[in-house]
């Protein structure tokens, strides 16, 4: 093949499958948290019209602190912190993290998805 | 992406600082990607407006002339009663947020009557049934109503986590719901009464155990947050509805899809009246009774399961009574029955002196009904009532049948799994295959119903960003 004409022809078969995953885009942060979180969690600190807890100022925050909102016995008195190894622990199976918690969830994230969101909840203010 | 920055700031309230810079950033990198979505239900609707709001070019097709799918207001009627979905759990955190900020508005629903029973043609009052000659039940269970047996199941429910109902390893032990009770010493006369109004299976031996103590557990975990159950004040519809009135492109109405082609590059959707529609991905969101009718060129052993799985049998009939008849005789104004009438569930109608009654026929027993025109099936049910209640008849006027397995969009109410399917089915229906990705209640995992078809679509917008973005 013609030196010129290769990088061209390389250009179109990689044009062809150009929404295959591997050459997609990862998801922002902002977009894994609009999906997975934000219809039942917000970003403020304060309790809402959300069904969850806000996520606003999470880093450090003691599990179930929020005044005014209903938190199952078990998350109140699990004595968590939220860093990263107890957030990252709580989104990849929260059942098994806190036993009998109230958030009936399955994170439909990957691991490098729910690392990155973790990082960028807790630098939420 | 002046308009999605708009819905963006509308629908996101507290994340509105965010907006400005995301907006941007999605209209850089994804503007232009085309996403048909085959279905104007909750997950299909939850799925287009994510993605138009990353900034996606969706095109909802419909097959109805009506958005909701199985959300379906009968507001022809007095009351607007359901004739589909008409629980919101009160756990239904994304139903709850989306009607927040569409300003659909919700309302506790109108208490359901008390309900009495009848056993055969025997009536027995609430209050009476332990003790009652009628009463079928052994010295034990006597004082546990028919309609509260299947709660029993909780004391031995092995489903600790969300996920656990299509654990493999636990289905490896699932059996049907008939030989599962009897092995947990539940009497044959518990097992015929939970039989005749199951809602989640439509015959004990086909029902899968796990799958009854997963919704067995579901309604545990309904009451955990101290919230109420809700329904929309308006009639359920106007969520959806909301939701539609949100999209940048209209849904595409009266649009049923004939087939769905794959290439490297493209997906096309050819629909019913010839008109053709090219995707780079398409979400498709039908129950599988719909679904089956749809050429997708699906691999085989794929397209072999959309036949395996059943979908729930419901039969409606909804009347509305004009004066409380049940008052005179003491009675609460609602029925549980072993017969043809399955339950009977009467509420009132807020700010009138009328009452919504539903006659709700369950599973197997829909067959011969289904098989009816429809004349002859509302005949059938308004006799039996009448037989029952004969003070009913002057007093009742017959407004609307619902046949959900007959509405070839639908096929039945929702899917149901049989023993040990879960663990397979379940995740195998909902993978993708090269651009068409699935969503709809049967693939949720989470929750069922409403909120499930919710969760299933924020999981197929997920799976398309990630390829298409």
């Amino acid at each position: 093949m013609n030196q010129c004409l290769r990088p061209l022809a390389i250009c179109l078969v990689l044009s062809s499958f150009g929404s295959l995953t591997a050459l997609a885009n990862p998801l922002t942060e902002e977009q894994l948290y609009d999906i997975a979180c934000s219809a039942c969690h917000s970003l403020g600190q304060t309790s809402d019209h959300h069904i969850g807890p806000p996520l606003g100022g999470l880093l450090n925050r003691p599990a179930g602190a929020v005044e005014g909102y209903h938190y199952s016995e078990a998350l109140r008195s699990s004595g968590w912190r939220w860093s990263i190894p107890t957030l990252l622990a709580w989104l990849a199976e929260p059942d098994a993290a806190i036993p009998n918690n109230a958030m009936n969830y399955v994170n439909p994230l990957t691991a490098e998805e729910s690392q990155r969101l973790a990082e960028w909840l807790l630098q939420q203010q | 992406m002046t308009s999605t920055l708009t819905r963006r700031r509308l629908l996101e309230g507290s994340f509105a600082g965010l907006v400005a810079g995301v907006s941007s950033g999605c209209a850089d990198h994804s503007s232009g990607r085309k996403v048909v979505v085959v279905g104007a239900g909750l997950s299909g609707l939850n799925a287009a407006l994510i993605l138009e709001r990353w900034g996606f070019e969706v095109q909802v097709v419909e097959a109805r002339e009506r958005v909701g799918g199985r959300l379906w207001t009968l507001d022809h009627l007095p009351g607007s009663p359901e004739g589909g979905g008409n629980v919101m759990g009160s756990n239904y955190g994304r139903i709850f947020k989306m009607a927040h900020d569409l300003k659909v508005p919700l309302r506790s629903p109108p208490r359901t009557l008390p309900s009495d029973y009848f056993v055969g043609a025997t009536r027995i009052p609430r209050d009476d049934w332990a003790s009652a000659a009628a009463n079928p039940l052994p010295n034990g269970w006597r004082n546990v109503p028919p309609n509260r047996l299947m709660g029993k199941l909780n004391a031995s429910n092995p489903l600790l986590k969300t996920r656990a109902w299509h654990d493999p390893g636990l289905m490896a032990t699932d059996q049907s719901a008939l030989s599962g009770l009897r092995a947990l010493g539940f009497p044959d006369a518990a097992i015929q009464l939970i039989g005749a109004n199951n809602s989640y299976g439509n015959n004990l031996e086909e029902t899968s155990l796990m799958s009854l103590y997963r919704v067995m557990g579901e309604f545990g975990r309904l009451s955990g947050p101290a919230l109420a159950v809700k329904e929309v004040t308006q009639g359920n519809m106007r969520l959806p509805e909301a939701m539609s009135g949100q999209l940048l492109r209209p849904v595409e109405m009266g649009a049923p899809v004939n087939a769905i082609q794959q290439s490297s590059s493209e997906t096309k959707v050819t629909l019913a009246s010839g008109k053709t529609l090219d995707a780079d991905a398409v979400i498709m969101t039908l129950p599988l009774p719909a679904l089956r009718r749809i050429d997708m060129d699906l691999p085989a052993a794929r397209a072999a399961l959309l036949d395996e799985v059943d979908y729930h049998k419901v039969v409606q009939l909804h009347c509305t009574v004009e004066v409380p008849f049940w008052e005179n005789a003491g009675w609460g104004g609602s029925w549980w029955t072993d017969s043809l009438l399955g339950r009977v569930f009467t509420r009132p109608i807020p700010g009138t002196t009328r009452y919504n009654m539903t006659v709700w026929i369950n599973g197997d027993d829909c067959e011969d009904l289904n098989a009816l025109d429809e004349a002859t099936c509302i005949d059938t049910i308004s006799r039996a009532l009448w037989e029952l209640m004969p003070d009913a008849r002057e007093v009742t006027s017959v407004g609307q049948l619902v046949r959900w397995t007959n509405d070839p969009h639908a096929g039945g109410v929702w899917a149901l799994w049989r023993p040990g399917q879960a663990a397979t089915a379940h995740a195998a229906l909902r993978a993708p295959v090269g651009r068409l990705f699935f969503a709809g209640e049967h693939t949720a995992e989470s929750y069922r119903g409403m909120e499930g078809a919710m969760e299933s679509g924020e999981r197929a917008a997920l799976e398309v960003m990630r390829v298409l973005m």
